[in-house]
């Protein structure tokens, strides 16, 4: 192996990570970067692994406690670096590292080396050695059975993590796909819910899971942290054969590349349905509406994600609704969650696409200002097809909520929550028009999952949500129906207070749009 | 050179980046009915100067006129007389070429039969009917076709092309000289960037040659170099347009002698 010129290669990733940092939005970035992980390194090393080892003291089940918070981590892990695209950044591609000489087991090395070594992939491995260290510190286990668990079961998760990604991406890529992964993704949502009731009546069903579940690398690596035996040894052998076995699986995957559809000669079709929808905005700016429509709808990170939709929602207002809404609750009642659920429907289908809205056009950014038009007529169109397809969740979300909601239903309550989706769809869409101008970051098109954000999309973003779906609850407790009775006109009238903010919001960032496009043209073709 | 009838009027033209002057004080008339070859070394601002005749960047000082009037990036009647190949081509990769070239006739104000006949038509010319594949998927050579096949959908009066013949098969290339010819015989421009030399010579009738930043060290006719004439600079007489173009430029590399 070329160690020499590996490490070359990951030095000069490094250097390519640090010359970001030489423009205004990579500094700003590797601020927050740093900031967040001093804090988040000091916080969680203290804090969950001291809890960790005093919780695993007192109840006298280091192991399982223990695993029980390593497969946590595992999850978020997965989870984070699958569907935000934490961690999983191609800094090399196989065809770059090509140019090098370099075997291929070295390229892989190479690719996987630099892929670990990533801050984000050290945050879960100081987390989970925070747990080990908790569990030394407090007696509950051992020093270096710990370290070699937490460093076998570090690689375990970037490993899995990486077989998943690719499996999600080669599944998004094909004709139905974006389907297929809807239905696991509301089947795995659902599974808890439904699998509690069965449990309860069969617990030897627990204790077999239960069973599978001590097999698994996080509750393996429990075990080696906390005994000091024969014990120890045969869980980091579990772990490294999970690790083996998976890393064998990513080989494979890699050797067997994507398929490529066969390509049929597809009949020149002149006038399709997005022309057909564009032409309702008129004749200057239908053709970019028909455009951006075409544009999206072939990306497979739009098809999966706003089909889903409507699923999540339903999916989320179930499952929050049956959460105890008692006084010392922080869930509120199903009202309140239905009041978040319709908040969300207005932004959630096209929110990661509205906030870097050229994001993904490369090279066709430049095209938009060559056109006979204003240089902002692509900017608007694009926003006013945005707020057109989530708009056009809204009703079928109401009429499905009438027909099915966890609570019943009357006009008023139904304007309320109208109200509060209108209000999301033109207030967030007119965020978005901010952070597409101010805050854009040039995007993968093919991607079919992760995070494409600049600094300010991913705070509209995550913070939208996260506000949307909590503060209601938190905000309005009591008896709904006096509240609907008392405020519904509320949600409504706010709703037209954020369709000027977007109106509003439309004409100052079509004038920003006009001074930074040399700017966002720059980003677009990778020179910013 | 007559100045009031030109077809492109830059006076004095200024780009700055930052601390960087990419182009400073370029005076340049262009005639209408004329292939006005742009040439430059790497990085002496030629993509910047068609930017800016195109409006896809702000001058920082100076005055564009196109076809007689005052042009900026907000002059969408001017636009709309121009076409334009941008060097980076400027494609939407998820589409097919015959969506891409729909939506810029469309926007150029085609209508419906004209669109499809023209779109039909161009595919069918520039070979591009392989209907099976996206942009994304097409090489580089048919990839500026279709780039070049949108510049001339709409029946420009002025023709910019940045770079326009690099990666085209020669019989590419010959079927775009043609149609330039053919263009500029009724009366309509071409302004052209390239660093083809050999090919600037049999095409094009008039040449500017600048160095950085953006300054005009010499224009002329090269219409001469096709009946054995010569060009003239400084007393100085060649014979080709590359020993000028490296007369001028001053571009000098050292030899090396492991290579």
């Amino acid at each position: 192996m070329n160690f020499e010129l590996i490490g070359t290669m990951i030095r000069l990733r490094y250097k390519l990570l640090w010359a970001n940092t030489r423009t205004r939005n990579g500094k700003i970035a590797l601020f927050f970067a740093g900031y967040l992980l001093l804090v988040m390194f000091l916080a969680l090393l203290g804090a969950g692994g001291t809890g960790a080892g005093m919780a695993a003291i007192r109840s006298g089940k280091g192991a399982v406690l223990a695993g029980a918070m390593l497969t946590g981590v595992f999850a978020q892990g997965l989870l984070a670096s699958v569907i935000l695209g934490f961690g999983m950044a191609t800094i090399f591609s196989e065809t770059e590292l090509r140019r090098y000489p370099l075997r291929a087991n070295e390229r892989r090395f190479t690719r996987h080396i630099i892929g670990i070594v990533d801050p984000f992939w050290i945050l879960f491995l100081v987390l989970d050695l925070g747990i080990a260290f908790g569990l030394y510190l407090f007696g509950a286990g051992g020093f270096w059975f710990g370290l070699v668990a937490v460093l076998l079961l570090f690689v375990c998760n970037y490993v899995a993590a990486r077989v998943l990604g690719m499996l999600v991406q080669r599944l998004a890529s094909q004709k139905f796909g974006a389907m297929i992964m809807l239905a696991l993704v509301i089947c795995i949502g659902m599974l808890p819910s439904l699998l509690q009731p069965v449990l309860k009546k069969y617990p030897a069903i627990w204790q077999g899971l239960k069973g599978v579940w001590q097999t698994t690398p996080p509750a393996a690596a429990g075990v080696a942290m906390t005994h000091l035996d024969i014990g120890a040894l045969q869980a980091l052998g579990v772990i490294a054969l999970w690790t083996a076995a998976l890393f064998a699986l990513l080989i494979l995957i890699e050797r067997r590349p994507p398929k490529a559809a066969a390509v049929h000669d597809t009949k020149i079709v002149f006038e399709d349905r997005m022309d057909r929808l564009g032409r309702i905005f008129g004749p200057t700016i239908g053709p970019l509406v028909s455009h951006w429509l075409r544009f999206y709808f072939r990306n497979n990170r739009f098809r999966t994600i706003y089909p889903l939709a409507l699923p999540l929602a339903a999916f989320l207002l179930f499952f929050l609704s049956r959460q105890d809404s008692s006084k010392h609750s922080p869930f509120g009642g199903p009202f309140s969650v239905a009041l978040a659920i319709f908040g969300i429907i207005g932004f959630i289908g096209t929110g990661q696409f509205a906030v870097n809205q050229f994001g993904y056009v490369g090279g066709g950014f430049r095209r938009f200002l060559l056109l006979p038009t204003d240089p902002a007529a692509a900017f608007r169109a694009g926003s006013y097809m945005f707020v057109s397809l989530s708009g056009a969740l809204i009703l079928p979300a109401a009429l499905l909520f009438a027909l099915f909601g966890p609570i019943p239903s009357n006009a008023p309550m139904m304007l309320m929550l109208v109200g509060t989706s209108v209000m999301s769809l033109f207030l967030f869409h007119g965020i978005a028009l901010w952070t597409s101008v101010l805050g854009p970051r040039r995007g993968n098109y093919k991607q079919a999952l992760g995070n494409d954000l600049s600094f300010v999309g991913n705070i509209v973003i995550l913070g939208g949500t996260l506000g949307w779906l909590f503060l209601p609850q938190l905000l309005i407790r009591g008896d709904s129906a006096a509240l609907v009775r008392s405020y519904w006109w509320a949600t409504p009238a706010l709703a037209l207070a954020a369709i000027i903010f977007y109106t509003v919001s439309l004409r100052l960032t079509t004038s920003l749009f006009r001074a930074r496009r040399e700017e966002i043209m720059a980003m677009m073709e990778g020179k910013g | 050179m007559n100045a009031q009838n030109a077809a492109i009027r830059i006076t004095n033209l200024s780009k700055l980046y930052g601390n960087t002057m990419a182009v400073e004080n370029l005076t340049l008339n262009v005639q209408p009915g004329r292939i006005f070859g742009f040439l430059g070394p790497n990085g002496s601002g030629k993509s910047t100067t068609i930017g800016c005749l195109t409006g896809l960047l702000d001058p920082t000082a100076g005055q564009i006129e196109i076809l007689g009037q005052h042009f900026d990036a907000d002059n969408a009647a001017i636009k709309r007389r121009i076409g334009v190949m941008p060097e980076t081509l400027g494609l939407f990769d998820p589409l097919y070429a015959h969506e891409f070239l729909a939506f810029v006739a469309r926007i150029f104000g085609l209508n419906e039969s004209t669109t499809r006949k023209r779109v039909t038509e161009l595919l069918d010319a520039l070979e591009l009917t392989d209907s099976g594949k996206t942009l994304a998927e097409y090489s580089t050579g048919m990839r500026k076709r279709v780039a070049f096949a949108a510049a001339v959908i709409h029946s420009p009066e002025i023709l910019f092309l940045d770079e326009p013949f690099e990666s085209i098969d020669p019989a590419g290339v010959a079927l775009m000289k043609q149609w330039l010819r053919r263009f500029t015989d009724q009366g309509r421009t071409v302004f052209m960037t390239t660093h083809v030399l050999e090919t600037v010579e049999r095409v094009c009738h008039d040449v500017a040659i600048i160095t950085k930043p953006g300054k005009l060290v010499w224009q002329g006719d090269v219409t001469v170099l096709a009946t054995d004439g010569k060009l003239q600079f400084n007393g100085r007489e060649f014979d080709a347009l590359e020993p000028l173009f490296l007369h001028l430029t001053g571009e000098r590399y050292k030899d090396l002698d492991w290579l």
